[in-house]
């Protein structure tokens, strides 16, 4: 790894006027993938802004919404029971995310940051109708994740702009499965997130864990109709997601063995989604 | 229950034990290799130049070791640098050493390279895309052969009631110990110094030599702590370069790689492909005839303990009338094949085992009785011709198959319970020696292998020693020393240290004992014992303390007793060997193993819920340190059974020289497992004991092959046992 110097700014003016400083500093926040970058020479920073003083550690239920802190360690939102509880989608999918000693570094503002093509969290956020709210220079707005997220490694975020935290309003259901060559430390083969955010029952669908991003399958959820899908439906539903998601190989997993998954990954999610549990 | 505490526990979990990656000296300089930017190709020129412009830097390359070592007959066959042909990417052309390590990588990659690429070598059966012939022993890229038969094999196949021909495949694996290669060389007043991270400190002072050209009599190898061996710290990897850089820039230089180049460098299991043809009437195997293709990357021709050491386990343990069994050492543009903890054991037992399952499924019997009727036992021969000495295996098959059935009662729908047997012999190498040091206060063995982990020096010989002097824990030390003072010893390899060491302490404890009764009146046998906290050597009721037995000047000093073991045991009929070297085994142990598993009928997902354990050590010497190594070798058995598997692309290229695509199991994936010890069947090592480094390992990937097939059907055969190889099987895709 190259040497890089570290600032860690106490108030968020700070952390924006050290990276307007600085075009070319890296943000760091948990730094579980930034780090092995850096290591590896795929990304290059002479300096880090860290982002571990501001005081976004947060988590805050409104009613059945919730606002998460860009710096929330993902084993604290792991940890709570009302995310469990009313969000088991989002908990599901944090859980997959690296081990218990990384989540306790990591975070959700590091994950959508950093935009990894494997992200867990992005497809169930996309499911969730969450919103990520920025702060840069220009002041503060609000983006939906689908129009966050850009590219494999790509995002809207701006020159100095941070984020400040996810909201994710309330969810009826959700559920997100995946499939790994070890379940532990590993990055999926392919994912599935399924919730049902709409007052009118209607499902949203994502697909992850494959090259560019993680994608939303409104066809897909169409398919599936309103609230308890009939098997014909679901079976409906799988046919479509296989057929339509573009699939690629790569050293994790083939692409007929990525169909294949489609289709398992989400007639599970959709039946533990309604309550039915079902294998992981 | 007691809790007791290895004694180097203490050291490790304060961060006092320092490891080769530790390693460092006043005014040292730091090294870095300069690896071919090619897996194959010319060497067209190494220009050291804009390297050495850089401040402080030193550099090192073949144009150079005249100078440095002057006289120096370097090893033709083996070149430490490059020389004209690249044979594997990242082999060295060059080293350099600079004050830190970031202008150590920057000075290595101002060294400019200039090479002209040619394709590479590098998949098996690219090379032989028709399985070889009796020819492909004249192939250019067969650098070893090896052949033995007994009996008209093609005859028995022609008669036979069931033929059955399966191939087999098994990728590369490293050992992945935590601590990565590293080492810190010293040169001056004609000594060449060296401290490494090592298996075998007398390996590299051998292997230090032949690379140099020096004699071993100038060289110093001192072991350090050992972040964990499983075969790839076994002989020099980097301690020749290391010492150049020390004599070119005339300061200490450390050199180590980081984890990347521990994965491309190391030398590891390479691919292979094995076939397996068997017959059998009326339940009985009337012949098996075995094919290997193994890639040893570029190892030296002449080298064949890969194909021919490998191959026993192809063999066994089942009585076969008639075989013939053939293997190929294949070179390609990797690394040199290396051992890893039971050189190739795991993969070629995985095949014979699943091989005879699928055997039995076709002659309509049931596998595990198939197995049965055919293991070896005391006293049969081997397909080799040799004897077989005490056996623990059928015992160990029995308690298995007891466990197996209550599992079966209890598993449910999409679940299996299956069993491997494996089995291996204790290698007492090329022998070892040691000294008994005694005081008024305690027993020293004086020994030069430093603790790789396993705990055969510390706990394993520290326990012979307490029970050939009758002596509690805290009354036996041991000592290391580096080459230049320890006596002689060949390694922590092959399950052989406490047998092989421990077979010394026992002579040498007989000659302490020998030398103790001339000074002590009385007859019968003299025994060391504590009394009032001393030492006190008694016979026949007479006692005197050890303090008053010494003369003056051994009261400071001590007296020494020596003792060595040296040899194997067992032959095997030559005749029966057509081509290269077969190896008798010193003694025969095994292992049965019971893995039960879940598997996902619709994505071949695997999960191990419970597993058993049940293996023949013979003796056991310390049971703590003996039941720690069946626990590890499970988890790294399932490791190559489900998950690891090292991946080079067409180029020659490590395409996953990382942990993350590199995937060792996780706690998560690693039930605890129950370990029985199946006792009776003494071995080669002392009191009977077997050595059990290795054994741990070999039977994990065929016993979970066999678990999945039981859950779901799936007959894989191509290691290691992913969800995709597993759902490909169950013909999901």
């Amino acid at each position: 790894m190259t040497p890089f110097s570290l600032v860690a700014p106490a108030s968020v003016d700070e952390a924006v006027a050290a990276l307007r400083s600085d075009a070319a500093a890296g943000i760091l926040a948990g730094g579980t993938d930034l780090l092995l970058d850096l290591d590896e020479g795929r990304t290059r920073a002479e300096r880090l802004v860290s982002l571990r003083r501001l005081p976004w550690r947060t988590l805050d239920w409104t009613g059945e919404a919730l606002a998460i802190g860009s710096t929330l360690p993902l084993r604290e939102l792991e940890d709570d029971p009302d995310v469990r509880r009313r969000l088991p989608g989002l908990w599901q999918a944090v859980r997959a995310v690296g081990s218990v000693a990384l989540r306790h570094r990591a975070t959700i503002g590091g994950n959508l940051g950093r935009a990894a093509p494997a992200s867990d969290l992005i497809p169930v956020l996309l499911t969730l109708d969450a919103e990520i709210e920025l702060v840069g220079p220009a002041g503060t707005r609000t983006l939906p994740v689908d129009r966050f997220v850009l590219a494999s490694r790509r995002t809207a975020l701006g020159p100095a702009e941070l984020i400040r935290s996810v909201r994710i309003p309330a969810a009826r259901a959700s559920a997100y499965r995946w499939q790994r060559v070890r379940p532990a430390n590993d990055i999926s083969q392919l994912a599935v997130a399924v919730a049902r955010v709409a007052a009118d029952g209607g499902w949203r669908v994502a697909v992850g864990g494959i090259p560019p991003r993680a994608t939303l399958l409104p066809d897909v959820a169409e398919a599936l109709g309103r609230g308890r899908p009939t098997d014909a439906a679901l079976r409906a539903a799988a046919d479509r997601a296989s057929r339509d998601v573009a699939l690629v190989a790569d050293r994790r997993a083939s692409e007929e063995y990525r169909r294949r998954l489609v289709g398992t990954l989400l007639r599970r999610a959709v039946a533990d989604g309604l309550g039915g549990g079902g294998p992981a | 229950m007691s809790v007791s505490f290895r004694p180097d526990a203490a050291a490790k979990l304060a961060g006092a034990a320092q490891y080769g990656t530790d390693l460092a000296a006043p005014g040292m300089l730091w090294g870095a290799l300069v690896g071919a930017p090619v897996a194959h190709g010319r060497l067209r020129a190494v220009d050291l130049a804009p390297a050495r412009a850089l401040p402080g830097v030193v550099a090192v390359g073949s144009a150079e070791l005249d100078a440095l070592i002057p006289g120096g007959g370097r090893d033709a066959d083996r070149p430490l640098f490059a020389v004209r042909e690249i044979a594997y990417r990242n082999q060295p052309v060059a080293a350099v050493a600079a004050p830190t390590l970031a202008a150590a990588r920057r000075a290595a990659a101002a060294v400019r390279v200039e090479v002209e690429g040619a394709p590479a070598v590098v998949d098996l059966e690219t090379i032989f895309p028709e399985w070889p012939g009796s020819g492909a022993a004249g192939s250019p890229h067969v650098i070893a052969h090896v052949r033995a038969r007994h009996g008209d094999v093609a005859a028995e196949l022609r008669r036979a009631e069931h033929v059955v021909e399966e191939t087999y495949r098994t990728p590369s694996v490293h050992q992945v110990a935590l601590e990565p290669h590293a080492c810190l060389a010293t040169v001056g007043d004609g000594i060449w110094h060296v401290a490494t991270s090592t298996q075998s400190p007398f390996g590299v002072r051998e292997d230090v030599s032949s690379l140099l050209g020096i004699p071993e009599a100038s060289i110093v190898v001192e072991g350090t702590w050992v972040g964990g061996g499983f075969g790839g710290k076994g002989s020099s990897l980097l301690e020749p370069f290391a010492l150049l850089l020390a004599r070119a820039a005339g300061r200490p230089v450390r050199l180590a790689l980081d984890y990347r180049s521990e994965f491309e460098l190391g030398r590891t299991t390479l691919p292979s492909v094995i076939r397996l043809t068997t017959g059998v009437t009326d339940g009985a195997i009337v012949a098996r005839r075995v094919r290997l293709l193994l890639d040893v990357g570029s190892s030296l021709p002449g080298r064949d303990f890969a194909t021919g050491y490998s191959i026993g386990f192809l063999l066994g343990p089942y009585r076969t009338p008639a075989f013939e069994v053939e293997g190929y050492g294949i070179r390609t543009n990797k690394p040199p094949f290396g051992p890893h903890r039971a050189p190739f054991a795991p993969q070629c037992v995985f095949a014979v085992e699943s091989h005879l399952n699928e055997v039995a499924r076709v002659a309509g019997l049931d596998p595990v009785e198939f197995k049965a009727r055919h293991l070896w036992k005391e006293d049969d021969a081997t397909p080799l011709g040799q004897r077989v000495l005490a056996f623990g295996l059928p015992a160990a098959l029995e308690h298995a198959r007891a466990v197996a059935r209550r599992w079966r009662a209890e598993a449910a729908p999409g679940e299996g319970v299956g069993i491997g047997l494996g089995f291996w012999s204790t290698s007492t190498g090329a022998g070892g020696e040691v000294r008994l040091l005694l005081t008024p206060e305690a027993v020293t063995v004086e020994q030069g292998e430093r603790e790789i982990g396993s705990g055969s020096v510390l706990r394993g010989l520290a326990a012979v020693a307490e029970r050939a002097l009758g002596l509690p824990a805290d009354r036996i030390r041991i000592a290391y020393a580096d080459t230049a003072r320890a006596p002689f010893d060949s390694g922590v390899y092959g399950s052989r240290t406490t047998g092989a060491l421990g077979r010394a302490i026992l002579e040498a404890a007989e000659s302490l004992q020998a030398t103790l009764a001339k000074r002590i009146a009385g007859e019968g046998p003299v025994t060391l014992v504590v009394r009032d906290g001393e030492l006190v050597v008694a016979r026949a009721g007479r006692s005197s303390p050890v303090r008053e037995l010494l003369r003056p000047d051994e009261v400071e000093r001590g007296i020494v007793a020596a003792g060595r073991h040296y040899g194997r045991g067992g032959s095997i009929d030559e005749a029966r060997v057509v081509d290269g070297t077969f190896y008798p085994y010193t003694d025969f142990t095994g292992a049965a193993h019971v893995a039960w598993v879940a598997v996902d009928p619709e994505t071949g997902a695997v999960r191990v819920r419970r597993y058993a354990a049940f293996h023949d050590a013979g003796t056991v010497i310390d049971p703590a340190t003996a039941r720690a190594q069946i626990e590890g070798g499970i988890a790294m058995g399932l490791g190559i059974a489900l998950t690891e598997e090292a991946i080079w692309s067409e180029d020659g290229r490590l395409t996953n020289p990382h942990l993350l695509d590199y995937r060792i199991p996780t706690l998560g994936e690693v039930p605890i497992p129950e370990v029985t010890f199946v006792e009776g069947f003494p071995g080669a090592g002392p009191f009977g004991a077997k050595g059990l480094g290795e054994p741990p390992i070999i039977p994990v990937p065929a016993t979970v092959a066999a678990a999945v097939r039981e859950a779901s059907g799936a007959h894989v055969t191509e290691l290691p046992l992913t969800p995709e190889r597993v759902a490909r099987a169950l013909k999901l895709l």
